[in-house]
């Protein structure tokens, strides 16, 4: 489905479904050709192929603040596909664009399907007009939304891995950012266990919420908007955060607004540095993710250009610390050992960047082939009864894993010509990524990014900022329907 | 007292109450898709009942037991609607729920209730009757193989928990704030320490 601002030349295909949708008080072709002249309306049609499915309208005169959403409508046979709600988003965000603060419309009395998803958009009915659809003679509900421009106070909710996060920004600006972390629990067994995560998000949830508004000392009240992450993570671990801020939008009235995880990572970065410098590439290292990302706009463009095929980079981490007798989390433990190690002594090998590899794979990443060649390393040591140099071993490991990551990310930057790199995500805590990529990026000429590291590991903050910078762009509300999604596509940064 | 119920250890079921009067409820029987039903329900039950959220005293929650993604989602949004809607949190076993129905249609004598718990077991417990609108149970919440239940007594197998019954088995317990809620899990996360495997042969 495709949605572009509307022609004369659409009319006649509009007006196909003028009068399919509104029986006995449909517009006149004259009517609705000067409404697609009118200077100061905004049409668009949604097409399916070349055929008009949709159409929706916006008045906004001059130098006013309020702005009418004219009609909408969607073909009888192309309805439930949320083709109604994408042209509103298009109409609204329109509205902002053009200065409005405030939107109208009127919707039949007899309309509650129509008058529900307006809701849902944050619409409330403020009065009605007696009797204004003739001949039915039925009233009409006027309904309108204030439209949070301006530096919006958002509540973000982050539970999708090990981490209840809560954060809360105005616009920009960060004033709280609180964590609590479940990764003691799943120390003894190595990894993160999703339910013994999702049991600690339902214990954190309202000790983060109150330290939260204490931090930043503001009150529910005073909150503009809820986000939540609905994905990618684990479902379970998700549907708590989702289940909380479903709850907290009903019992405040506060819009909620779905967004996306890795999304949120790369916004993480307007809260340190006042704002995502586009385009650029971002590479997100986690226990959970390892991403490689284009973003040429933070909320309409960006691509995901590849992602591990097995395990996470954080995952590597850990199950090679395990291999080498080390504790859970396995990137600082790793750390310690590698210090005095020569990174050189052991040639891992490199996942994914053999040139056959390079054909399908450019941009993703492989590590359970690392970790097996250093389990056999350990093992084949054992065999010959020899002593393994851990130094050397989880200092080889570990070049080889940060040799790859920023390998694979400055060919991005190479290849779209792009000058900028962000990165994002837990691992970041990791010194030697940090140290390689510095010293890589500053020799090919590229402007590295690395938010501080509470911003970097998994928060609410990100998903706060992410949530008010939907907002200033005149994003409507997600409604309350909307699912976890384990495996949520980077392009969907609102749900 | 307004009270909202909530309860997602089966369904998703959602009531409204003034005092032991239901005013509106909601019962979504789909297991599966508790996180996408818990905020509509919330707010549709409040519109049919003609209420606001701050106009809610008490928030009712089904603490299970039952499968525990689902239940959590229904723990998770009781815990933010009191915070929210400045109420008060009570927990309720869930299958008092099953009890107090059966009891109010006026049966009696003892009661075994079970639900599936998933991975081959049941979630039981068993009631004597009610006291003063108050299920009495006299064995249980438990886990346990459906060949190890003792099913001496009269067995009622039930798939859906009403929020409506949970409303009024607090209502009739006095409606005393429970403070923090936390489910009744009945089982430990299902992982065991992985041994770690050869790589060479």
């Amino acid at each position: 489905m495709l949605i572009r601002e509307a022609t004369e030349a659409d009319l006649a295909g509009i007006m196909l479904i003028e009068r399919s949708c509104f029986l006995n008080d449909a517009w006149s072709e004259e009517v609705m050709l000067s409404e697609l002249r009118a200077p100061h309306t905004f049409y668009v049609v949604a097409l399916a192929g070349d055929e008009i499915v949709g159409y929706a309208g916006l008045s906004k005169l001059g130098q006013s603040k309020q702005a009418d959403i004219q009609t909408i409508a969607t073909a009888l046979s192309s309805r439930g596909k949320g083709i109604g709600r994408a042209m509103m988003q298009v109409l609204t965000s329109k509205a902002a664009d053009l200065g409005a603060e405030e939107i109208f419309l009127e919707v039949r009395a007899d309309n509650k399907v129509a008058q529900k998803l307006y809701e849902v958009f944050g619409f409330r009915k403020i009065g009605v007009r007696k009797k204004y659809y003739q001949p039915d003679n039925i009233d009409a509900f006027v309904m309108q939304t204030t439209l949070l421009r301006k530096d919006p106070l958002v509540l973000g909710i982050e539970s999708s891995c090990d981490e209840t996060g809560i954060g809360i920004v105005r616009g920009n600006q960060l004033l709280a950012n609180v964590i609590s972390s479940s990764m003691d629990k799943h120390a003894i067994f190595g990894g993160v266990v999703p339910e013994v995560a999702a049991r600690a998000h339902l214990e954190a949830l309202n000790p983060v919420l109150n330290e939260a508004l204490e931090k930043a000392n503001v009150s529910l009240d005073e909150i503009d908007a809820i986000a939540v992450t609905n994905g990618p993570g684990l479902a379970g671990a998700l549907m708590v955060g989702i289940g909380a801020a479903k709850a907290l939008s009903v019992a405040t009235g506060k819009p909620i607004y779905a967004v996306n995880h890795l999304v949120g990572h790369v916004a993480a970065d307007i809260l340190a540095n006042g704002k995502v410098e586009t385009p650029t590439i971002a590479l997100l290292v986690s226990g959970g993710h390892t991403s490689l990302l284009l973003v040429r706009d933070l909320l309409s463009d960006v691509t995901l250009l590849g992602e591990t095929i097995d395990d996470a980079a954080g995952e590597a981490f850990d199950k090679v610390a395990r291999v080498l007798g080390l504790s859970y989390p396995g990137g600082p433990e790793i750390d310690k050992a590698a210090m005095g190690g020569n990174p050189n002594a052991i040639r891992f090998p490199r996942g994914l960047t053999l040139p056959k590899d390079m054909l399908a794979h450019r941009y993703d990443f492989s590590f359970s082939g690392l970790k097996t060649a250093v389990a056999r390393h350990v093992e084949l040591a054992e065999i010959n009864k020899e002593q393994i140099n851990l130094a050397d071993v989880a200092a080889s490991f570990r070049e080889a894993v940060v040799d790859v990551l920023v390998a694979k990310a400055l060919a991005a930057c190479q290849e779209f010509g792009i000058n900028r790199l962000l990165l994002g995500g837990g691992v970041v805590a990791n010194a030697r990524l940090r140290e390689v990529a510095t010293s890589r990026c500053q020799e090919a000429g590229i402007d590295l990014r690395i938010p501080p590291f509470s911003l970097c590991t998994d928060n609410g903050a990100m998903i706060a900022v992410l949530g008010a910078q939907l907002i200033s762009s005149g994003a409507l509300p997600s409604g309350l329907d909307f699912s976890a999604e384990s495996t949520l596509d980077v392009r969907i940064v609102q749900s | 007292m307004k009270i909202l119920s909530i309860d997602t250890s089966s369904g998703t079921s959602v009531a409204v109450l003034s005092d032991s009067e239901v005013l509106a409820e909601i019962n979504n029987p789909d297991s599966m898709s508790h996180a996408e039903s818990i905020g509509l329900a919330i707010r549709d039950c409040l519109t049919k009942a003609d209420l606001k959220p701050v106009g809610i005293d008490r928030v009712v929650i089904g603490v299970g037991p039952g499968p525990f993604t689902g239940l959590r989602v229904g723990i998770a949004a009781a815990k933010f609607f009191a915070t929210g809607a400045k109420a008060e949190l009570v927990g309720i076993c869930s299958l008092d729920a099953i009890a107090y129905d059966y009891y109010s249609q006026g049966n009696t004598g003892k009661l075994l209730v079970e639900t599936d718990a998933r991975r081959k077991e049941h979630f039981w417990a068993v009631y004597s009757g009610l006291d003063s609108g108050v299920p009495i149970r006299v064995a249980g919440p438990s886990v346990a193989k459906p060949e190890e239940i003792n099913r001496s007594d009269l067995q009622l197998t039930s798939i859906t928990v009403s929020a409506a019954a949970l409303g009024k088995i607090a209502f009739h317990q006095g409606l005393k704030a429970s403070g923090d809620v936390s489910p009744i899990y009945l089982r430990e996360p299902d992982v065991s320490l992985s041994k770690g495997k050869k790589v060479t042969c």
